[in-house]
């Protein structure tokens, strides 16, 4: 079987902009959400979000939607650290997936605005291509001379896990040596935060918003949307090795599922499938964490809960679980990504990411959430999770580096 | 507006859109020549409208090739001689 490993990792996120001050954020459980300042949020109930620190894209790619310019700031990071410019590898074996639950949205919304609100009789004619979902994807790709298969997935919340496992298997079937994965998503406009507020699902703190995002505390109220990306070079992991790169983790296993349920309502059934696919033969004990989908929403953590114990059976209650979304919010698509980041680059340091703000426990949320502070330790294995609106579930099975160098030495 | 303001008016606009230190363009310069492709046209001229508040005909625009294409289709929307 191909194995695929992990040689580069770029992240922005409302922790920060690359990975040591993303990392810094992890340890000492920082949290990045702050007050909108992207947008003007004056006349909005919701006025917090998880944005990146103000002043970490401005100047970048600016004929581009913002999404695309996030996708390409993680994409740069992590091509560096790959050593992309100076790998041997044949350009058409190389593709870019990139996850986007909503895509250009920044456009999309200035160009209602001017249409409806200012009634002008025209557009910027760059609004197309700034808007399509695959403007990140195509922008890496012309960027890093990607000339293989490249295109965007979508499927809402889990669009980056999707992208991330497709990526492997594409590896896999030999269609490609290499492939930029991950997602971005932007959606801090006012059109979508509207969209929010009615689904009455957000966590409207705005006097204190660091801790306004609590998962699986009784006393929580809802998700923090985000904006975000990550971006991770996967490749064939004899060819990682061959040319000497460090490994930094590896893709150990893909699930994906569907609810065919309700379109909001998540199903614990679809979920903890999705989890046992991605283990596939692996034994159950082998998995030392879980990165939960963990949205701070009344439904979502009480069901997912559910679905580790149903996964784990009496292990649950060791399992180390936690939801960084309480630190970086609910980045939509380019929630699967940032997460696996995050997991990859604390569990490296030898360290697990808490779940900040869990201060009230819920008798319905019962297992080891990895409270309010990082905890050092040694985790070989772990599930990402992530589940969208229309009850599409990815999860994603990763190794860190020490045990996918255990794993080469034993195979 | 004279022809002259008009021209150094839409001199500052594709220098601000293509973010060239573009001196100067002869009536008979190919945009494409000076680094303006298709995309960028119509941004140009997207702008160019909206600095005007005119509105260039769609087949006046595709046939658009040089700068003094570009002139004289502004100069006839503003009525510049």
């Amino acid at each position: 079987m191909t194995r695929i490993a992990i040689t580069g990792i770029g992240i922005i996120s409302a922790l920060g902009r690359g990975k040591a001050e993303t990392l810094e954020a992890l340890r000492n459980g920082r949290s990045g959400i702050r007050p909108i300042t992207s947008i003007d949020a004056t006349a909005l109930n919701c006025r917090i979000a998880g944005e990146v620190p103000p002043g970490s894209i401005e100047g970048e790619a600016r004929a581009q939607d913002r999404f695309t310019r996030l996708a390409l700031l993680a994409a740069s990071e992590c091509a560096e650290q790959a050593g992309y410019a100076s790998l041997e590898l044949e350009p058409h074996r190389v593709g870019v997936l990139i996850g986007t639950g909503l895509g250009g949205c920044e456009t999309l919304d200035a160009s209602y605005r001017r249409v409806y609100k200012e009634g002008s009789p025209r557009v910027p004619p760059t609004s197309i291509a700034s808007t399509m979902y695959n403007a990140a994807a195509s922008a890496i790709s012309t960027a890093h001379q990607a000339r293989g298969v490249s295109y965007a997935v979508v499927s809402a919340c889990a669009s980056s896990a999707h992208a991330i496992g497709l990526a492997a298997q594409t590896i896999a079937s030999g269609q490609a040596d290499a492939m930029f994965a991950g997602g971005a998503d932007a959606p801090l406009t006012v059109g979508v935060i509207r969209g929010w507020e009615s689904m009455r699902v957000l966590s409207i703190d705005n006097e204190h918003p660091e801790r306004a995002c609590r998962p699986f505390s009784a006393n929580r109220e809802g998700l923090v949307l985000a904006e975000g990306a990550a971006v991770f070079l996967l490749e064939d992991f004899d060819h990682a090795r061959r040319r000497g790169r460090p490994i930094l983790g590896e893709i150990g296993g893909f699930g994906a599922t569907s609810d065919a349920g309700h379109v909001t309502d998540p199903s614990a059934e679809g979920a903890s499938r999705a989890m046992r696919i991605a283990m596939g033969k692996s034994d159950s004990a082998a998995i030392g964490y879980v990165n939960a989908h963990g949205t701070a929403t009344r439904a979502n953590d009480v069901t997912e809960t559910r679905a580790i114990k149903d996964v784990f059976g009496v292990r649950a209650g060791q399992l180390a679980i936690s939801s960084t979304k309480s630190m970086h919010g609910h980045a939509m698509g380019a929630s699967g990504a940032i997460e696996i980041a995050c997991s990859l680059l604390s569990l490296n340091e030898g360290f697990i990411p808490p779940t900040i703000n869990l201060e009230q426990p819920d008798p319905a949320c019962d297992l080891d959430y990895v409270p309010n502070a990082a905890r050092p330790a040694e985790v070989g294995t772990f599930l990402s999770n992530s589940f969208g609106f229309g009850g599409l579930n990815a999860v994603v099975m990763v190794r860190t580096a020490v045990a996918a160098d255990l794993l080469s030495t034993t195979d | 507006m004279t022809r002259p303001e008009m021209e150094q008016k839409l001199l500052e606009i594709v220098r601000k859109e293509k973010s060239l230190p573009i001196e100067s363009l002869g009536s008979e310069t190919q945009l494409a020549d000076a680094g303006i492709d298709s995309l960028d046209a119509l941004t140009i001229l997207f702008a160019i409208e909206e600095e005007f508040k005119i509105s260039i005909p769609d087949d006046r625009a595709r046939a658009m090739k040089t700068f003094g294409d570009l002139s004289n289709a502004v100069a006839e929307q503003v009525g510049i001689t």
